[in-house]
């Protein structure tokens, strides 16, 4: 144990003064200050989740070079949000306005996702011809949650762990049983999926 | 098109989350967690926490000092610790034995604020430091960082990632801090706010998600 230890410590210093002398010394943090995204956070590889964008977060988006933006809110999101997708050539899937029993624009705000709202937005996160891909609804915490969940179940994770991470983006009032609900009885098998088009992480 | 089946159950350690491409960041990864953690082909594990270090000359010290007084409670401290040690120990083994990650042990007490002492914090400083400069190498890729809840010691480094090497705002920095530690922020954000460690990065292995 202790001369591990000790072999492990050496091997650190090793690399650090390696790079000493090879590497370029960094003085100071990136002059320009990007601002992510209300509840931003990265899911796998070139897929994030986040609440609505707003105009100061433009450079911190421009660096993941986004693709799709999957918008999961019953709203329409802010014009200067609209703009700059169109600006920066992002293509925006409104699959949180549409509703097969009411259709559009007549869904509360406040009403949970339904099944297949659920499965076209995980239809959209297992292609990687979307990618990189946001996912967003307005705070990014019940939607996005809900979605990401049953993403998770469909990598095989274990529903406590869902919920943990689920959580965490829900704020101080905490999660919403009903969504917890919605995410452990999704049919993850009514999901179809191209397996040529699966992103690596998912294989 | 054909209909998914799903993969068998996967538990991902407490407080897992991608960081950015190729760095996880999780608290300690428990045998329920191995499945999990083999397949996202790890080459690197950075740990950054109290255990498996030696501190039998401190324990002996501190012995004698609290012999008579609480002896009781000595002894319910010990078992604890020895049984973390064990913990540590089996862990260790599951790297060396069944994978081939290189495996980091940097150690930083916990926050004691704000009754840290300087030596302590030099000895935080030190680990963050290299922590960070194996993150500024991509060869290292990808990497789990882990401490012990996945909550402070992890926080501040991850806190220190965003400023140092992305150049995030420190409102969205602290937002994600709080996150993590769910309520229980409690220290060291002065730590990302003012501290500038000595860090070198090649160029040529510097990974994408660094802005310097």
């Amino acid at each position: 144990m202790e001369t591990s230890n000790v072999a492990i410590q050496q091997q650190v210093a090793d690399n650090t003064s390696q790079d000493v002398s090879k590497g370029r010394k960094i003085v100071r943090p990136p002059t320009l200050r990007i601002i992510p995204p209300l509840n931003f956070c990265p899911v796998e590889r070139q897929l994030y989740r986040s609440g609505q964008p707003s105009i100061i977060n433009q450079s911190f988006l421009q660096q993941l070079n986004l693709k799709v933006i999957l918008w999961l809110a019953s709203e329409e999101p802010l014009d200067d949000f609209l703009e700059f997708c169109n600006d920066s050539n992002i293509k925006i899937e409104f699959v949180g306005l549409i509703d097969e029993t009411y259709g559009h624009g007549q869904m509360n705000p406040w009403d949970s996702l339904n099944e297949g709202t659920i499965k076209k937005a995980l239809e959209l996160i297992v292609n990687k011809d979307n990618y990189p891909l946001l996912v967003c609804c307005g705070m990014g915490r019940h939607r996005t949650g809900t979605v990401i969940g049953c993403l998770r179940r469909l990598q095989g994770w274990n529903l406590a762990s869902v919920s943990e991470e689920y959580r965490r983006f829900t704020g101080a009032r905490g999660g919403r049983i009903l969504v917890e609900l919605l995410i452990e009885s999704f049919d993850i098998n009514s999901v179809s999926i191209d397996p040529e088009r699966l992103p690596e992480w998912l294989k | 098109m054909r209909i998914y089946n799903p993969k068998p159950q996967y538990v991902p350690p407490l407080n897992f989350s991608l960081v950015e491409d190729g760095i996880y960041r999780s608290g300690f990864p428990m045998p329920i967690n191995y499945t999990y953690l083999k397949q996202l082909g790890l080459k690197t594990i950075i740990y950054v926490g109290d255990l498996g270090h030696d501190r039998k000359k401190e324990k002996k010290e501190k012995d004698k000092k609290d012999k008579d007084k609480k002896e009781k409670k000595e002894k319910k401290d010990k078992k604890d610790k020895q049984s973390t040690e064990e913990i540590m120990q089996k862990y260790r083994e599951w790297i060396d034995t069944s994978t081939n990650i290189t495996f980091h042990n940097l150690l930083m007490e916990s926050s004691q604020e704000p009754f840290n002492s300087p030596e302590i914090l030099k000895q935080a400083q030190e680990s963050l430091s290299k922590a960070l400069q194996l993150v500024l190498d991509k060869r290292n890729f990808p990497i789990l960082i882990h401490s012990n809840k996945g909550k402070h010691r992890i926080g501040l480094l991850v806190g220190l990632m965003r400023k140092l090497l992305q150049g995030w705002c420190l409102s969205g920095i602290f937002e994600e801090y709080e996150k993590f530690a769910m309520g229980k922020s409690e220290f060291d954000l002065e730590l990302i706010e003012c501290w500038q460690p000595e860090l070198w990065v090649e160029d040529e292995w510097k990974p994408d998600f660094v802005r310097v």
